[in-house]
């Protein structure tokens, strides 16, 4: 579990970040979207006790990050944009420093070396020299060294910006799997698709604020007082369809063309079945109707820019 | 330092840089060396005893038959101690230099490759990466040394030095080394990849001290020579020879060995750097801050103390014992004007050591608005802590100069002479640190290289102007020289408590520029802050 409780971060004559207060359970994904600058960076520091709150608090697993830093980060991963590694050292030897300095157990780490070797596919470079690797296989270390104590809090920043499509679904994956072992994860980025069906809970930065957080249903819910229809179907009702809806008063911004189209409904999900209802009795053969879901990036868009429909 | 040889950044140090193939090539190279050292020196001392004999075959008299006969009976002896000797000097060179420069790059170097974030989000607490740092930065030249030990042992004792001298070289060194290990340390912390220039420089600076610090075998402070490893290569290979050329250190006026004097030195000068380490190995950058307000007021303390404790009035060649002392106190009013000028650095360290960051004394600021914080507070700014420090200082100066009334007759008036001179320097550097206080709210990057520098420009404007004033009037330099520096307190002509007018004039001008910097000072911190992250 992360918490953040009323974190300030200053700098010189900035605001980076204001007043965050923010809790993510066990078990959770949690997206954090912004634009550059808005304090995704200097949040995710401040939660790993890289950088010291002006004010506030941040707790890893109800664990004080900055009173007691080396008890918290047992249950912290930390993963940046930036992958570097000791060059001078065997894959092995990489892991093994990071497990000892994670203290933990010296009769597990020979196992734990090798099962997190395996998990980021790095088996047959176990004894290679790290300078060696290519910049794939230096980041996919970089994930194994954030994983090999088992953390149950990861702190992502922008983990994906340096990464091929291959290494973004293995490390997508990777999350997923750390996900169903119980840990929760905060993960930071501006590749919007990136977090699309993978976040179970996003929250919007902006200036240092946090303009909106939540589940996606909730923060779709507050971001839209209409719901987006799509429809189509067979043969020629149009004239037929578009009386229809311009009959009801809880539609809106009908659009319809030959056999398809869209139009906004402002009342709950229950009552669209009536508005279906309506087309079929009128003979509109439908052949598909339904809400179009907001992709992560329309939300953003929305929000970010305070255009809430 | 417990189970060293675990330390994980220890480990990692050992494992990089001691790999089996380089272990071997070093340890080959190392005895290589040792050997063509060895030829080199049984070479040398048999030029020189060739010559010997054919200088006694050419001239034929007893005497050059006597030094024949002794090269010949000591032919062996002296080659051994020649040989040990350069052994010595070269792993003191090699020891102490690459454990300064690879120690000063630590820090910085894993700020570079972008490594060091990660380190500070593991479990290993500050000691236990300083432990790790310091001994495994420089493991390639502390395993180069123990290659070379035996071969050094055995020339030691060979030559005819007791065991123990040899093992306080090997003991001097080391304690030295790691002094400057730690010194380095501290440099890299303070520096971020694009002044690691400066860094390098800033070690070259802390080495050629501690090489030079050997001339002050013959200062006032003969102790302070024991930093520098040139003792442990000279003098204590040398041993005692009887004559001009033998210094001793003295601590509360009693000799003690060479030895002693660098282990208290470099174990208590190691012992604070390893405390401003461990304080802020952890933190973000900008975050730094090397002591807290007492633990500066306690350095303070320390350094006065070491004044009183090393001090050497002057004894110069002492025929009873046929030893020299170094010594420039004449008597009590040197030790104080001394102790003055030697207060204005310490409290100008002091300074630096205490200024606080922008975003710190800012969240100060606020809180003493609103009544939950104090002017001493440890985020404050920091000129009541150097009052604390003067006033410290001064009652160390009361409690030294009353330990040496017995070698250096004490009175009254040395004491409220030393007051005003403390009370006019203590102004000055206040000043001073205030100014750099001010630079670090303003948007100057790396603010207090900056600040230093634009000082040193005053400073140096400041000598100028008295320069021009001197050509009108000697007396109208005074006025400049007391308007503009403290300089005019350390004039020999003064007596007692006749100061000149213009010192007095001089304080009351430093305080008002003392508020005006303060003001400067509040206005930076009452500005609102911009929105918007700049991380």
């Amino acid at each position: 579990m992360i918490e953040l409780l009323g974190l300030r971060k200053e700098f010189e004559n900035v605001l980076a970040v204001d007043d965050l207060n923010l809790k993510i359970s066990k078990g959770e994904i949690f997206g954090l979207i912004g634009p550059n600058g808005a304090g995704k960076t200097t949040t995710i520091r401040m939660a790993c006790g890289l950088l010291a709150p002006t004010q506030g608090r941040a707790l890893a697993n109800g664990i004080d990050v900055a009173r007691e830093p080396e008890r918290a980060q047992q249950y912290i991963g930390y993963l940046s944009d930036f992958f570097a590694v000791y060059e001078d050292l065997k894959v092995w030897e990489y892991l093994d420093y990071f497990a000892h300095a994670y203290k933990m157990p010296e009769a597990e780490i020979p196992a734990r070396i090798t099962e997190v070797i395996a998990q980021v596919n790095l088996e047959v470079k176990r004894d290679a020299m790290i300078r060696g690797l290519s910049r794939g296989m230096k980041q996919r270390l970089g994930i194994a060294r954030a994983i090999i104590h088992r953390p149950q809090v990861m702190l992502l920043d922008e983990p994906a910006s340096g990464l091929d499509p291959k290494a973004r679904l293995e490390l997508r994956s990777l999350l997923l799997g750390l996900r169903d072992q119980g840990a929760t994860i905060l993960i930071s980025s501006h590749i919007l698709t990136e977090l699309e069906g993978f976040c179970t809970s996003i929250g919007i930065m902006e200036k240092g604020r946090m303009v909106r957080s939540g589940s996606i249903a909730e923060v779709t819910a507050a971001a839209t007082t209409s719901r987006l229809v799509r429809l189509t179907w067979a043969g020629d009702s149009l004239a037929v369809a578009q009386e229809k809806l311009a009959g009801d008063p809880r539609v809106s911004e009908v659009n319809l063309t030959t056999g398809a189209g869209t139009f906004r409904f402002s009342g709950a999900e229950e009552d669209l079945a009536t508005v279906l209802g309506s087309l079929v009795e009128a003979k509109v053969q439908v052949t598909s109707f339904g809400e179009a879901k907001q992709t992560v990036e329309e939300l953003y868009m929305k929000l970010s820019t305070h255009e809430v429909m | 330092m417990p189970r060293f040889w675990t330390n994980p950044e220890f480990v990692r140090h050992r494992r990089a840089e001691l790999r089996p193939v380089r272990a071997v090539t070093v340890a080959v190279v190392v005895l290589v060396m040792c050997v063509l050292l060895g030829l080199a020196c049984w070479s040398y001392e048999q030029n020189l005893l060739e010559n010997a004999q054919r200088g006694a075959e050419t001239f034929a008299t007893q005497a050059w038959q006597d030094r024949l006969d002794r090269m010949q009976r000591d032919f062996a002896p002296i080659i051994w101690l020649l040989f040990y000797r350069w052994l010595v000097g070269l792993q003191g060179v090699a020891l102490t230099f690459w454990t300064l420069f690879s120690c000063a790059q630590s820090v910085s170097g894993e700020r570079d490759r972008k490594t060091w974030d990660f380190q500070r989000t593991t479990r290993l607490t500050s000691t236990e990466i300083l432990i790790g740092k310091i001994l495994g930065e420089p493991i390639l030249v502390y395993f180069a040394v123990l290659c070379a030990a035996p071969v050094t042992l055995i020339a030691g004792l060979a030559g005819g030095l007791s065991f123990g001298t040899v093992i306080s070289v090997f003991v001097f060194l080391a304690s030295t080394s790691l002094f400057l290990g730690f010194g380095g340390m501290w440099l890299s912390t303070l520096l971020e990849s694009r002044t690691r220039g400066v860094g390098l420089i800033g070690a070259l600076a802390l080495y050629g001290f501690t090489l030079a610090s050997y001339g002050l075998r013959e200062s006032g402070l003969p102790g302070l020579a024991a930093m520098s490893p040139l003792i442990a290569i000279i003098d204590l290979v040398l041993g005692k020879v009887p004559g001009p050329f033998h210094f001793t250190p003295v601590l509360f006026g009693h000799e003690v060995s060479w030895l002693l004097m660098n282990l208290l030195l470099c174990g208590s000068f190691s012992a604070w750097l390893a405390l401003m380490l461990i304080r802020n190995l952890k933190r973000d950058y900008p975050d730094i801050r090397p002591l807290s307000r007492w633990q500066a007021v306690g350095c303070a303390a320390f350094l006065n103390f070491l004044i009183y404790a090393l001090l050497s009035p002057g004894r110069f060649g002492d025929t009873l014992s046929g030893t020299v002392r170094g010594g420039q106190f004449p008597d009590a009013k040197s030790v104080a004007v001394f102790a003055v000028a030697i207060n204005g650095l310490i409290l100008f360290l002091m300074g630096l050591a205490t200024l606080t960051p922008q975003e710190r004394l800012k969240v100060w600021r606020r809180k003493l608005s609103a009544g939950e914080s104090a002017v001493f507070a440890d985020d404050g700014l920091p000129w009541p802590w150097l009052g604390i420090s003067a006033v410290v200082a001064y009652a160390m100066m009361i409690w030294g100069l009353l330990a040496w009334d017995h070698a250096l007759p004490l009175d009254s008036g040395t004491l409220q002479a030393a007051a005003i001179r403390l009370l006019l320097v203590a102004v000055f550097v206040t000043r001073d640190v205030l100014f750099l206080q001010w630079c670090i709210l303003t948007r100057l990057r790396q603010p207090v290289v900056k600040g230093v520098l634009f000082l040193g420009l005053y400073y140096a404007a400041a000598a100028v102007l008295t320069a021009l004033a001197t050509i009108s009037s000697e007396e109208s330099g005074r006025w400049v020289l007391a308007l503009l520096t403290p300089v005019q307190v350390f004039d020999p002509r003064i007596h007692g408590m006749a100061f000149p007018p213009a010192t007095y004039v001089g304080l009351l001008v430093q305080m008002g520029i003392i508020g005006t910097v303060l003001a400067a000072i509040t206005n930076r911190l009452q500005r609102p802050l911009r929105i918007g992250a700049a991380a």
